[in-house]
């Protein structure tokens, strides 16, 4: 089935299915567009159920291959989550540091994946959207203007809360201090995001890949007969950063054995 | 923070003549705000075997079927159900002709309004095609004074098959020129816009290429076909109809056949205006709905140009906005978006909300509700399918622990339209309309076993996408590529997909769907509950002092009163009260799922040994437990102590709350709970008034205690009571300061004054033994978390756990067998009914042994309204009104109270309580006995629809259904003369 190179290579690649929950419009789309393909723009694909996405992520010697699911945010396909986080190895529960419910909703979803999910799951914290909090604006006109068109295209975004006439900080519903404080106390990595800059995505997925228990996951691989193939084929161009950002979904590489 | 929902539990299997209108595409009468018509307008449904041919030589055959009038709508379907059928409103027909053919024939011919001429031969019993031409001219009378035959006219302008068709409009001229059977016809209201509706398309351009959708032929087909078989209203559907639909609609036609062929038009017919009354009565209102909307109007099919322009965008809000307010319980749902987005570049805004209607009500019932459990439902009979059609593939993904949702989700939410390349999904689209929802059953396996081979290779969800993704891709391409044959070379990949999902699934029925979505239904039901109730636990803001399963006892408790008392649907502010603009401080509150008292009721009698009335029933044959809701002031009062927030209604957190704040308490805790319930103002004292309503509490919870041991210890403690809150009370002249309330109220009239405090009730409720062990321990436990095992959802009348006949014969056979032992029992002087007491501590009158022995599961109960309770409400009633009456005496005398009228309550209580004792007990057997019967009716109905199947299945075997003779007859027909 699996050809020598995909096999030599089986060991190195760890699969890692990491899912996203949040509510709806905190940009959870936007976060995973970042760090697949070092995107900020307009998300065209809708979300049903849920978007499925691969991304690989390099530690050290070892290649980690980010199954993601992102999935939809409104409240009734809340039903449909435990189809996509089950099994999960880690998961990224997103919030809006504009809006003080998206933290309450991301506290529900860490209680409900730490009683129902993988008991070693890997949960982080991101606080999303900092660069509309954060006062470092070139000029007043500029980053309003350019904002409003991206969270325009950017379907997910909330309509009306794109910063207009009002200071930046006073936006901000959730300080940084409280989720902190929150995630200490419910033991997950935390961090603050951008996707629209950038800011943080990149370092949500390689502390996960930290934190999980990679040999645990090898071993559990192998005592299920190993997978051939799959993940084979497009190990080989690494780059030299953290993240592999080569475009991933290209399907055709898949087995086709 | 949780709501919980109990509309799953009231679904119903349709009734088979539900079946029939859903079949026919049907709207469901009085769905729109209940004002459909009068009864008096109704006119009997009637169905009869008819012959159906057309008026027109050589070009269909005869068919045999059945044609049935469901006033306002005539309609036909051939024996095998889908070769011929229509659906034609009755204000459509303009001549109805008795034909004179050879003796022994019965034949109508019907002309339409579009000149379209149907014979049908009916082929009944004479009385019965006589009482169906009656019936039918009953129908069509109504249909003329309701003016809706002078609708058609200016109706049919909005359908572009009328523009297509244009070349014969004179059909419908000289049909009113020939004085017909129905003469009304007069000059039209003034002509409406004479353009017809149309979508998106019509300026953006539809998808796909037309050279190569090949539309001018598809166009040229479809207009032939319109012209001869009607069109629009009156669309005969034969063979070639849906030949024509499987090869690809074409783009302008599209919008209005699907509105067609689902039978949305019949909704945009009777209702006109509707869709624009509604966005006007609606014009700025904004909900939790129009916020998702919002978010989603930029992601649906962003790729269309239409929806990069305000254009698009807008009628697309207009569009799902509209939905949203008429049906604000489904709200907006994800993949209604796309949906609606897909079906505005065929149709009108109206339109499309018509068929969004017809969508989300009839087509995919449930998808897009709240709960979704639709949508779970059919992922669940899918997976069962393929599991019988497919068992390798089946197989192979319980082996690598793949789920098959994960990829068929979405092609059933948004019917493949974000799958597939839109072209292909629309294709998919239209048969999915003309032949209902069974396409997408049939569809989904056919992807699956094209792509058999290379499923089996797959070892993760990632690889099953990915693999759907490619192949979704290539659909375009030649599925045979290499074969020799430049015909085999030219079929694409999609139309193999076709052809496989129809020749190789059509075992597929809807009548399979059906039987699978109710072998799984209660399965999913029971899971999306769990998974409501595990949520309701999780969201707990605090959980008391309850461990995790004792909450989930209690909601099971809530959960079981909300199916037996359904809370009020949540009333939507009136638009003033919705803040609009900025929402930026507006924490949007979630709805949260509230009880209001009735419902509490039930709720407590779950809980409290004494909010219920248990009565023992022993006749010589059996002994069982009857059991009511009890109801009292007492109750009430709980209820309101329970609103900390003062909503009128209480939340499952308000509920574990309010246990918490009495089921973990200890002597002096309880004391002082009990004491601050009955304090009204909360101002620490019981006013006199308040004790003597603390001392009916005490007496409607010790109601059925055996023996007088609490009689008397409530009447010493009303003694004791008034005794020392005499001794204690202050001066007259120092009232006003401790009085907050009524400073101007004279003193001498101390019933509504302070008069109590906690320390003095604490007092004389230690000086009593007996009351002083009801605190300790008797109140908290009379709380209990258990369920109680002989009481059942009423699940005969939701109907879904499956068996219902078994249920329903079952149910129906116990009440019979307990009203009969008790008849027997009465006569032979053995019957006896004795109330279970609330706290049971004294049972000197009774085994303690044979009581718990009464508890046998297979006893039931059912919810009926009692009229015990109510008797007890009054007699509660009498007493107190006694009792204050007595106590306004003492206490303008302003003396000690004495012993005499401390008691005075306590015989008219006797009395209430021997009146209990002695009710005639058959009050609530009788009216089982009522439900009994309706339980029979619905027996019979359904021993009539297995022989109804049984003649349907005898039926069907014969095919066309016609001999050579009949068909004979039927061409004979379309010469004959009217009679005379």
């Amino acid at each position: 089935m699996a050809d020598p190179a995909a096999s030599g290579s089986v060991d190195k690649s760890v699969q890692v299915k990491l899912v996203l929950l949040g509510e709806a419009a905190v940009g959870k789309s936007s976060v995973v567009l970042r760090f697949v393909s070092n995107e900020f723009q307009a998300n065209k694909e809708p979300t049903i159920g849920a978007a499925f996405l691969t991304q690989k992520c390099r530690l050290e010697d070892r290649v980690l291959r980010y199954e993601i699911w992102d999935t939809a945010g409104q409240e009734r396909f809340h039903s449909l989550a435990p189809m996509y986080y089950r099994n999960a190895q880690a998961a990224v529960v997103v919030y809006d540091v504009t809006k003080a419910t998206s933290l309450e909703k991301a506290k529900s979803w860490v209680k409900e994946l730490q009683r129902q999910a993988n008991p070693n799951i890997v949960i982080a914290l991101a606080g999303n959207k900092v660069d509309l909090v954060q006062a470092s604006a070139s000029s007043p006109g500029a980053p309003s203007s350019s904002e409003s068109e991206d969270e325009a295209d950017d379907a997910t975004a909330t309509p009306g809360e794109t910063p207009g006439s009002s200071e930046p900080e006073s936006l901000r519903q959730v300080p940084r201090e409280e989720a902190q404080a929150y995630a200490t106390e419910a033991g997950l990595l935390f961090f603050e995001t951008s996707a629209k800059t950038g800011e943080g995505i990149v370092d949500i997925f390689t502390e996960i890949a930290k934190k999980i228990p990679i040999e645990h996951i090898l071993a559990a691989t192998r005592g299920a007969g190993g997978r051939p193939g799959a993940a084979g084929g497009r190990a080989g161009s690494q780059q030299e950063g953290a993240v592999n950002l080569d475009a991933t979904a290209k399907p055709k590489d898949a087995c086709n054995c | 923070m949780s709501t919980i929902s109990t509309a799953l539990r009231n679904f119903k299997e349709p009734t088979k003549e539900q079946q029939t209108q859903i079949f026919f595409s049907l709207p469901a009468v009085g769905s729109l705000d209940g004002t459909e018509k009068t009864p008096a307008m109704e006119v009997e449904k009637m169905d009869i075997n008819a012959v159906l041919s057309l008026g027109v030589q050589g070009e269909e055959d005869a068919y045999a079927g059945k044609l049935y009038i469901m006033a306002p709508y005539l309609a036909f379907a051939s024996l095998d159900r889908k070769s011929v059928r229509f659906t034609i409103p009755l204000s459509t027909i303009r001549r109805v002709e008795r034909l004179n053919a050879r003796a022994g024939i019965y034949a109508l011919s019907l002309s339409t309004w579009h000149g379209a001429k149907i014979i049908v031969q009916l082929t009944s019993l004479r009385p019965t095609a006589d009482l169906f031409c009656s019936l039918l001219r009953d129908a069509l009378k109504i249909e003329l004074q309701r003016g809706q035959m002078r609708a058609v006219k200016g109706f049919v302008k909005t359908c572009y098959s009328e523009a297509l068709v244009s070349t014969t409009s004179h059909v419908a001229d000289n049909e009113r020129e020939d004085g017909s059977l129905i003469s009304e016809e007069q000059a039209d209201p003034t002509p409406r816009e004479s353009t017809y509706h149309g979508g998106l398309g019509l300026k953006f351009k539809f998808p796909g290429d037309p050279k190569k959708l090949r539309e001018a032929s598809k166009i040229k087909l479809w207009t032939q076909y319109l012209r001869a078989h009607g069109r629009n209203l009156t669309l005969l559907r034969y063979p070639q109809c849906t030949r024509l639909v499987q090869v690809g609609l074409p783009n302008r036609l599209r919008g209005e056949m699907w509105e067609t062929l689902s039978g949305s038009v019949y909704l945009r017919f009777s209702n006109p205006g509707f869709y624009q009354e509604l966005l006007d009565k609606n014009t700025g209102r904004t909900t939790t709905s129009t916020e998702d909307i919002e978010k989603d109007l930029h992601r649906s099919l962003p790729e269309y140009a239409g929806y990069q322009s305000e254009e698009g965008i807008s009628a697309l809000r207009r569009v799902l906005q509209a939905y949203s307010f008429k049906n604000p319980e489904l709200g907006y749902c994800q993949a209604m978006n796309i949906l609606a987005a897909a079906i505005l570049i065929y149709m009108s805004e109206e339109q499309a909300f018509w068929l969004l209607e017809v969508l989300c009500d009839r087509l995919l019932p449930g998808y897009y509700a709240p709960s979704m459990h639709g949508t779970l439902l059919d992922q669940r009979v899918f997976e069962a399918l393929v599991q019988r059609c497919l068992p390798i593939i089946h197989d192979h993904f319980q082996n690598v622990d793949v789920q098959l949702s994960v990829a068929s989700l979405p092609w059933f939410l948004s019917l493949y339209i974000n799958s597939m390349p839109m072209i292909f999904a629309f294709r998919i689209v239209d048969c999915f309309f003309c032949m209902g929802p069974k396409v997408l059953f049939q569809v989904g396996p056919a992807i699956l076993k094209i792509n058999g081979e290379k499923l089996l290779q797959i070892q993760d969800d990632g690889g099953f996408l990915n693999l759907m993704r490619d192949y979704f891709a290539s659909l375009g391409e030649s599925a045979h590529p290499h074969s020799p044959d430049p015909r085999a070379r030219a079929i694409t990949r999609f139309q193999e997909l076709l052809l496989v999902s129809f020749r190789e699934f059509s075992v597929i029925t809807d009548d399979l769907i059906h039987s699978e979505r109710r072998r799984f239904r209660s399965e999913i039901i029971h899971s999306i509950e769990s998974f409501a109730k595990r949520g309701a636990v999780r969201n707990l803001r605090t959980l008391g002092r309850f461990s995790k399963e004792q909450a989930g006892l209690v909601y099971d408790a809530l959960y079981k009163a909300m199916c037996l008392v359904p809370p009020p649907p949540d009333q939507p502010p009136p638009p003033s009260l919705v803040p609009t603009g900025d929402k930026t401080g507006e924490a949007e509150e979630k709805p949260e799922t509230r009880i209001e008292l009735r419902t509490f009721q039930f709720f407590l009698s779950e809980i409290a040994t004494w909010a219920r009335d248990e009565r023992i029933v022993s006749n010589g044959f059996q002994r069982r437990v009857d059991r009511e809701i009890a109801e009292h002031e007492f109750i009430d009062r709980l209820f309101f102590f329970w609103d900390t927030s003062c909503r009128g209604a209480l939340s499952f957190q308000d509920l574990i709350s309010g246990l918490d704040g009495v089921m973990f308490n200890d002597l002096m805790e309880n004391i002082e709970w009990f004491f601050n319930l009955h304090d009204k103002n909360k101002d620490g004292f019981l006013t006199k008034d308040e004790v003597l309503t603390l001392s009916e509490t005490f007496l409607f919870i010790f109601r059925y205690e055996v023996g007088d041991a609490y009689l008397g210890a409530v009447s010493r403690f009303m003694t004791n009571a008034f005794e020392y809150g005499d001794a204690l009370l202050p001066p007259p002249d120092e009232k006003p300061e401790l009085n907050e309330q009524g400073g101007e109220t004279p003193p001498s009239i101390p019933t509504n004054q302070p008069y109590l405090n906690l320390a003095t009730f604490r007092m004389v409720v230690l000086a009593d033994e007996v009351l002083e062990s009801f605190f300790e321990t008797d109140l908290s436990a009379s709380f209990r978390l258990e369920p109680l095992p002989e009481m059942e959802l009423p699940v005969s009348s939701s109907g879904l756990l499956g068996d219902i006949w078994s249920t329903i014969a079952t149910d129906t056979n116990k009440k019979m067998f307990n009203m009969f032992t008790d008849e027997i029992g009465k006569t032979i002087g053995k019957h006896q009914v004795v109330h279970r007491p609330s706290i049971g501590r004294y049972t000197k009158l009774e085994e303690p042994k044979a009581r718990e022995s009464l508890l046998t599961p297979s006893m039931r109960h059912s919810a009926s309204k009692s009229s015990l309770s109510a008797e007890s409400t009054k007699t509660a009633a009498t007493s107190t009104s006694s009792t204050l009456s007595v106590d306004v005496n003492v206490s303008g005398k302003n003396s000690l109270p004495s012993s005499g009228s401390g008691f005075s309550p306590l015989p008219m209580l006797h009395a209430a309580n021997i009146a209990l004792m002695e009710r005639t007990p058959f009050a609530i057997d009788d009216a089982k006995d009522d439900e009994d019967e309706s339980d029979e009716d619905l027996d019979g109905e359904e021993n009539d629809d297995q022989v109804m199947d049984e003649v349907d299945a005898f039926l069907e075997a014969h095919d066309s259904g016609l001999t050579d003779a009949d068909k004979e007859v039927a061409k004979d027909l379309i010469n004959a003369e009217p009679v005379k």
